[in-house]
């Protein structure tokens, strides 16, 4: 990495990530007063991740994408790609920059109608002065197979089918091998059959080390990328609340990602000590913890490991009384964790109700689990 | 207001630069039909009346000598209502103190009060003309550099210097109206006569006819009787001119001369039409969404059809505001232009009602013919076209998983670009864009097209035409070669002028020309028309003819001449070897043609016969009055220096010499008079070139507009400003380019059109046409710079939008 | 929210499908966005339709409301007590019907950005004729009130924000106080707060006797209708009533 620019951040972030925003606002302005479409982002994108970026209309989410590509502007705030500041560069600047560094599929493709298929492939190469000239048509061809419509190189646009277009638009977005594909509702126009092909193709791409970003409201598309951004009314929701409780409302979430308190537990510490009263429920961020049912010596009996995005506590908050296991950092490292109060965790079971009868499910599951652990122990005891 | 009306008044009142580039094209041919219908009834009528008022003379008689007496006899003659006698001869002018003499037709009449026939008209205060006094045509003042009240020398033919006081200026709306070459006039009173050395004798009748006036065959009848009687009566007659009261002479010419403007001016009307076809059909597509919301309210065609109605009579109302009165302002403007070049008065500011109606007919017709099928087609259109067609932008109609078929074009252009590819030919992808962008709106296309050809077209041929005329008054040139003409005001030997002339330096050669003035006689011994016959030696080489037939002179010819090609509308038949009876000198002389040749204009009757026959049949041998000097240089400032040179010279040495001049200046008001002509011309050419390039702006800005989102992609993808307004440019300067090609095709007809039509005007002759390269040179340049401005202000509006606002889908 | 009232067999139904097949044809082959899709619609339901993009339910809409016309099938509304065959009329008849008889509502507002806000809303009526220009804007104002918009009656269309458009839409929409109105994702570009007011308004208006069609992708919004069925690929998948 160049050191021209004074890291804008700490190195440990800065490993792996790609994608960098910092506190981004964007209000817009008219008449009828100010209105504030993204309320202070923060987000941070590794190298080779598959994100999909999931909100209702009007959340906020392709303004938060055109942040990420330098398309609009933010009333506040940073965002760096690679290391560069995007928003220091002129508008002109940037497009060069976004030609070089950045693959844009849009939702209704928008390829130029006047070039063929190959053509419009080839144009952001020639825009960013890219591969030797003559190497070019060879290029646009391999890409074109690679999305397989080699066949139909030659045709306009409207000439081939939408869901063509769009394979046609991943290839024009792959040509200057730009490291990072931006995605605006790929799918949103296409029928199930294309999109899941366009979905196999961006899957496949990821795999090639590409970091793929891509907004939809579609839940099919997000079940295939290994990273979902949860935007609502211009907030992020916190990933570990929404990989915790799906079931969910975007609002709740939100609500939710500011009742909570965030915690680090260092290695090997215990959380939930068994038989003690618990008055928090937690969700796992990052990190492992074992349930643990302890023995009087070491011979202690993990009942189960529990990892980023499940929770622990609810048994105890619903069903009132003391922790019926111990629970505790596992020694591998630390552990982040969001908690949340008692009060905050009956409301929230309180106003939604699929949330409340997926975790009586889970309790109920899961005290099955214990209650045969914990027979397994006591026979081991007399035996 | 109910909501419609709102929403017409909104779309005329909110994109101001549309609604000023609808009304300014209706306006430019409304205002240009405007000026030149108004002209045209303005000009014709005060023409012919301004010189019916100036009591023009029917017949004009040049002879000798005549008094009082004789004058008499003539205003007596049988079908002569009144007569009026004149003394005229040539005489150089300076201002007192000035270098430059200044040739006039010093003009002497009986009472400058009392003048009834080719009345003047006074300019200023113009008092009244006494002894010893000088009252000059308007243009004089200019040429000696003089003002009224002061003094002016007149040079007599002894080379002594007569003082006269400049009283005052006139216009002559009536004499040598249709004589090119004519010098212009000063007027003295009889009593002055003997200070300039003149005898109190007139030399000239005006004569008015008692009836028939406007009847040429009754003129001609009187005429030839009243020369008859003259001659009778012992006196010589040079020759007579005929004219008819209420029809300037020049009349046909300018008429012919505003119909090729008319042609123009109508021209522009259709320009302009294609310019609005072209503009509503993009305000009905931008307006795609309005009407399909319109339509899902409960909006018939009838009510969208009757709300666009609305709004292109508003913008022709509009036009008319503004095109109506300054087309009036125009049209009085251009006939006192002319007026004052052709010396008649206007009968002051007038509303002509015609050119109004033309002009509110064109002003509401071309619009609603322009813009009927782009309403009918919007008005038509269906609810899914008109909002899909907006919200899927580039999808099109296709929105559901469809696909259209490639138009033939694109399916031309796709292999075309492929068969380049083939052979290793790579376009730049952001050139293919400009490319075939410009196809892309083959309507638009080919209306911006057809204005900018047409106006390219028109503007090429008016340089083509304007050579053309230039060479055809050279060619006239060819009849006056010599550098310096000399008029002596006796005969004088050609061996003597000769030696003199050799001891000038810079002198080459020296040839003394003989003159005769002939009647040529029909069959029936009636004349048809007076004749010059100038007479060279015939190995002259101060004429070089252009020859239509027969051939040039012989020094053994004897009563053998070439007539200008003239004479064929008296004898459509006349073939070489015919013979023509003339009477020279009151005699009546079978003369053989052996040759016709090309001259200017039909009522310069002019032949040629060799000077060795004509000087001794004017029993002249070997002498001359008038002589002709090649120098060594032919520019114009040589030449004037040499005939000052010559005329100092000749006078020091005691001859009577009337004048020499340079030989250029005979064509110098022929040449300005042309110029006028092709200033007009260019004025309309500009006009549609004019008209070209707004279309071609409004086509570029419209263009941008509608792919304002295809820019935003392509910013997106990694284009730069430089790129982007690159492409607009490139496509705007293609067009250009295209209709540079076309136009320079078009030119070709165009000239021969226009030359011919504007040569029939004037010289009553169709005339060879030439190509100059600096028309189309100057075309191409100044195409290239329209159609750059033209695109760079659309371009830059496109470099402008940040990508959010293009691809913002609402 | 007012029951779905109980189909009753003696009044036809208000609107009704019958097989409806809408099949887009182009080079790249023909492409069937409706396949044959019956569905009938009683006075007084709140419908909602549900479906991915793409999925057909905006062709739906569009064959009734005569947007656009149908490969083969039948569309059939009750107007004034008669049966109006909408795939038959021309379009003219069409623009004049629709404009009476449906109040059409977009997710994008489409107002007129040149025309005020009563001038807007005043349009219909100015183009079907239904009422006197000067009962017009009296009426106008009144639809203004009810969605609370008298205060910005005369700004344009830009002045004011996305929520409040969509309330001139549907003022707009209720000019010639059609029985039915329709509307394609009112809600689709409008944050949540926002878009929860403007569904309170369809209820409301629901309740005063109107029947609702709403197309939507948005699931949450289920509960709230009367009935809503889901489109997937062209063809209805369920059809349920809510309680």
């Amino acid at each position: 990495m160049t050191s021209q620019t004074p890291p804008v951040l700490p190195a440990v972030e800065q490993a792996d990530a790609i994608i960098q925003m910092r506190g981004i606002v964007k209000t817009f302005k008219n008449a009828a007063g100010e209105f504030t479409v993204l309320k202070g982002i923060d987000l941070t994108l590794q190298r080779g991740e598959f994100v999909s970026i999931v909100g209702k209309s009007g959340s906020g989410k392709s303004t938060l994408l055109n942040m990420l590509t330098g398309i609009d502007h933010p009333t506040s705030g940073q965002v760096v790609v690679d290391n560069v500041d995007i928003y220091a560069m002129t508008e002109s600047e940037r497009s060069l920059w976004r030609g070089r560094n950045l693959g844009i599929v849009f939702q209704f493709f928008q390829l130029l109608p006047m070039l063929s298929l190959l053509e419009n492939v080839m144009l952001p190469m020639d825009y960013v002065n890219m591969y030797a000239f003559d190497e070019r048509p060879q290029r646009a061809m391999e890409l074109l197979e690679l999305v397989g419509l080699e066949k139909q190189a030659h045709k306009l646009p409207l000439a081939v089918s939408t869901g063509q277009q769009q394979s046609a638009a991943i290839a024009r977005a792959l040509s200057t091998n730009a490291p990072i594909l931006v995605a605006d509702e790929p799918t949103g126009n296409l029928d199930s059959r294309a999109a899941g092909h366009i979905i196999d193709l961006f899957d496949e791409l990821a795999q090639r080390g590409k970091t793929i970003v891509m907004v939809t409201h579609d839940p099919s598309m997000t079940r295939r990328t290994s990273r979902t951004i949860i935007i609502s009314d211009g907030e992020l929701v916190d990933e570990t609340i929404a990989k915790a409780l799906p079931l969910l409302s975007h609002r709740l979430m939100r609500e939710l990602s500011r009742k909570v308190e965030h915690r680090t537990v260092p290695p090997n510490q215990t959380i939930i000590q068994r038989k003690q009263p618990v008055d928090k429920f937690f969700m796992i961020a990052s990190g492992q913890v074992e349930v643990v049912l302890e023995g009087r010596k070491a011979d202690d009996t993990i009942i189960a490991r529990l990892g980023p995005g499940e929770f622990f506590g609810e048994i105890e908050l619903t069903r009132g009384g003391k922790s019926i296991a111990s629970v505790r950092v596992t020694p591998e490292g630390p552990v982040e964790l969001l908690a949340l109060s008692r009060d905050d965790f009956n409301w929230l079971m309180n106003v939604s109700p699929l949330t409340s009868e997926a975790m009586t499910r889970i309790i109920q599951s899961r005290l099955e689990e214990n209650r045969t652990s914990d027979r397994r122990k006591r026979r081991r005891w007399f035996r | 207001m109910r909501p419609r009306w709102r929403k017409v008044l909104s779309d005329l009142v909110d994109n101001i630069a549309r609604t000023i580039l609808v009304v300014s094209s209706i306006a430019v041919g409304v205002l240009a039909v405007g000026v030149i219908a108004g002209a045209y009834v303005i000009i014709s009528n005060d023409m012919s009346a301004g010189y019916a008022a100036s009591h023009p003379a029917n017949i004009e008689i040049r002879m000798d000598d005549f008094d009082d007496d004789f004058l008499n006899a003539i205003q007596n003659f049988e079908g002569i209502a009144n007569a009026e006698g004149r003394r005229v001869f040539g005489m150089r002018v300076r201002s007192v103190g000035g270098t430059q003499w200044t040739m006039l037709n010093i003009v002497a009449v009986q009472d400058f009060e009392e003048i009834e026939i080719n009345q003047l008209t006074a300019i200023g205060e113009t008092g009244a003309l006494g002894k010893n006094e000088v009252i000059v045509d308007r243009d004089v003042l200019d040429k000696v550099d003089a003002q009224v009240g002061d003094v002016l020398e007149f040079q007599l033919s002894d080379g002594t210097i007569k003082r006269l006081q400049l009283v005052g200026t006139v216009r002559d709306p009536a004499t040598n109206m249709d004589d090119f070459l004519a010098p212009p006039a000063a007027y003295i009173t009889m009593s002055t006569l003997p200070a300039l050395h003149q005898p109190e004798n007139y030399n000239r009748v005006y004569a008015i006819v008692d009836s028939g006036q406007d009847d040429d065959t009754h003129i001609r009848a009187v005429a030839t009787a009243l020369k008859d009687k003259i001659e009778k009566s012992g006196h010589a007659v040079h020759s007579t001119w005929r004219s008819k009261t209420h029809e300037h002479p020049l009349a046909a010419t300018v008429n012919a001369i505003l119909g090729i403007l008319m042609a123009l001016g109508v021209l522009i009307v259709f320009l302009s039409s294609s310019l609005i076809a072209n503009t509503l059909s993009a305000l009905l597509n931008q307006h795609l969404r309005h009407i399909g919301v319109m339509k899902l309210v409960g909006a018939r065609d009838r009510q969208i059809f009757g709300m666009y109605l609305a709004l292109i009579l508003s913008f022709s109302a509009l036009a008319l505001l503004i095109a109506v009165p300054l087309g009036g302002q125009g049209a009085y403007a251009l006939a006192r232009y002319t007026a004052d070049e052709m010396s008649f008065s206007l009968q002051g500011y007038r509303i002509v009602p015609i050119a109004l109606v033309i002009q509110i007919a064109i002003g509401l017709l071309v619009p609603l013919v322009a813009g009927f099928v782009p309403i009918i087609n919007g008005s038509r259109v269906t609810v899914l076209k008109a909002i899909s067609g907006n919200l899927v932008q580039g999808t099109g109609d296709q929105a559901e998983g469809g696909a259209k078929r490639e138009s033939r074009l694109e399916r031309l252009q796709l292999r075309f670009t492929q068969m380049l590819n083939r052979r290793g030919i790579q376009i730049p992808r952001p050139l293919l864009i400009s490319l075939r962008n410009t196809f892309r709106r083959r309507g638009r296309l080919a209306l911006t097209l057809f204005t900018l050809t047409m106006g390219g077209a028109i503007f090429i041929s008016v340089f083509n035409v304007r050579v053309t005329l230039h060479d055809y008054i050279n060619a006239i040139g060819n009849y006056f070669l010599a550098d310096v003409t000399l008029d002596f005001d006796r005969p004088y030997r050609l061996n003597e002028v000769k030696q003199y002339a050799a001891q000038v330096p810079g002198v080459v050669t020296v040839e003394g020309w003989a003159f005769a003035n002939a009647e040529i006689l029909y069959p029936d011994g009636s004349t048809a028309d007076n004749m010059s016959i100038l007479a060279p030696p015939a190995e002259s080489e101060l004429v070089s003819p252009i020859l239509v037939a027969g051939r040039w002179l012989h020094p053994d010819d004897k009563k053998k001449l070439a007539v200008s090609d003239a004479i064929l509308d008296l004898f459509p038949d006349l073939r070489v070897g015919d013979n023509l009876t003339l009477r020279i000198n009151r005699q009546d002389e079978a003369w053989q043609v052996v040759g016709i040749f090309k001259f200017v204009g039909s009522q310069r009757l002019l032949a040629y016969a060799p000077y060795e026959y004509i000087s001794l049949d004017q029993n002249l041998a070997n002498r001359a009055y008038s002589y002709y000097i090649v120098t060594e240089r032919h520019d114009r400032p040589y030449q004037e220096m040499m005939a000052e040179k010559v005329d100092a010279f000749f006078r020091d040495n005691g001859f009577h010499l009337r004048e020499a001049k340079p030989g250029l200046s005979t064509l110098d008001a022929a040449v300005e008079s042309l110029d006028i002509l092709v200033a007009f011309l260019l004025i309309m050419a500009l006009l549609t070139a004019t008209v070209g390039s707004m279309g071609l702006a409004g086509t570029m800005s419209m263009n941008v507009l509608e792919r304002t989102r295809e820019i935003g992609i392509m910013r997106a993808i990694g284009a730069v400003d430089r790129e982007v307004m690159r492409m607009v440019i490139a496509e705007g300067m293609l067009i250009g380019l295209i209709s540079w090609v076309l136009g320079a095709l078009l030119s070709i007809p165009f000239t021969y059109l226009l030359a011919t039509i504007v040569s029939l005007a004037v010289f009553s002759t169709p005339i060879e046409v030439i190509f100059t390269p600096t028309g189309f040179i100057i075309w191409m340049v100044l195409v290239v710079i329209l159609s750059v401005l033209a695109s760079a202000l659309p371009a830059r509006n496109a470099a402008r939008l940040t990508i959010r606002e293009v691809l913002a889908y609402e | 929210m007012s029951p779905a009232p109980p189909p009753s067999s003696s009044n036809p139904p208000l609107i009704e499908l019958r097989e409806a097949v809408k099949t887009y044809v182009s080079a790249a082959g023909s492409f069937t966005a409706l396949k044959g899709v019956s569905l009938t619609v009683q006075a007084g339901e709140f419908l909602g339709i549900l479906g991915k993009s793409g999925a057909g339910k905006s062709t739906l809409l569009n064959m009734i409301t005569g947007v656009d016309h149908l490969t083969s099938g039948e569309v059939i509304v009750q107007t004034n007590g008669r049966a109006v065959s909408v795939h038959e009329l021309d379009e003219n008849d069409l623009a004049l019907w629709r404009g009476r008889t449906l109040g059409v509502i977009f997710q994008s507002f489409q107002l007129l950005p040149m025309l005020t806000l009563v001038q807007n809303v005043m349009l219909p009526m100015d183009l079907c004729g239904l009422y006197r220009p000067r009962e017009s804007r009296q009426r106008a104002l009144e639809l203004l009130e009810m969605v609370e918009l008298e205060d910005h009656a005369y700004k344009l269309p830009t002045f004011i924000s996305g929520g409040q458009q969509q309330r001139v839409a549907i003022a707009r929409a209720l000019a010639n106080d059609p029985p039915v109105i329709v509307a394609d994702e009112p809600t689709g570009s409008l944050d949540s707060v926002t878009a929860d007011n403007i569904f309170d308004l369809f209820e409301r208006l629901v309740e005063t006797g109107k029947t609702i069609l709403m197309v939507t992708h948005d699931h949450g919004l289920m509960p709230r209708f009367s009935r809503y069925l889901r489109i997937a690929d062209g063809e209805l998948v369920t059809e349920e009533a809510n309680a």
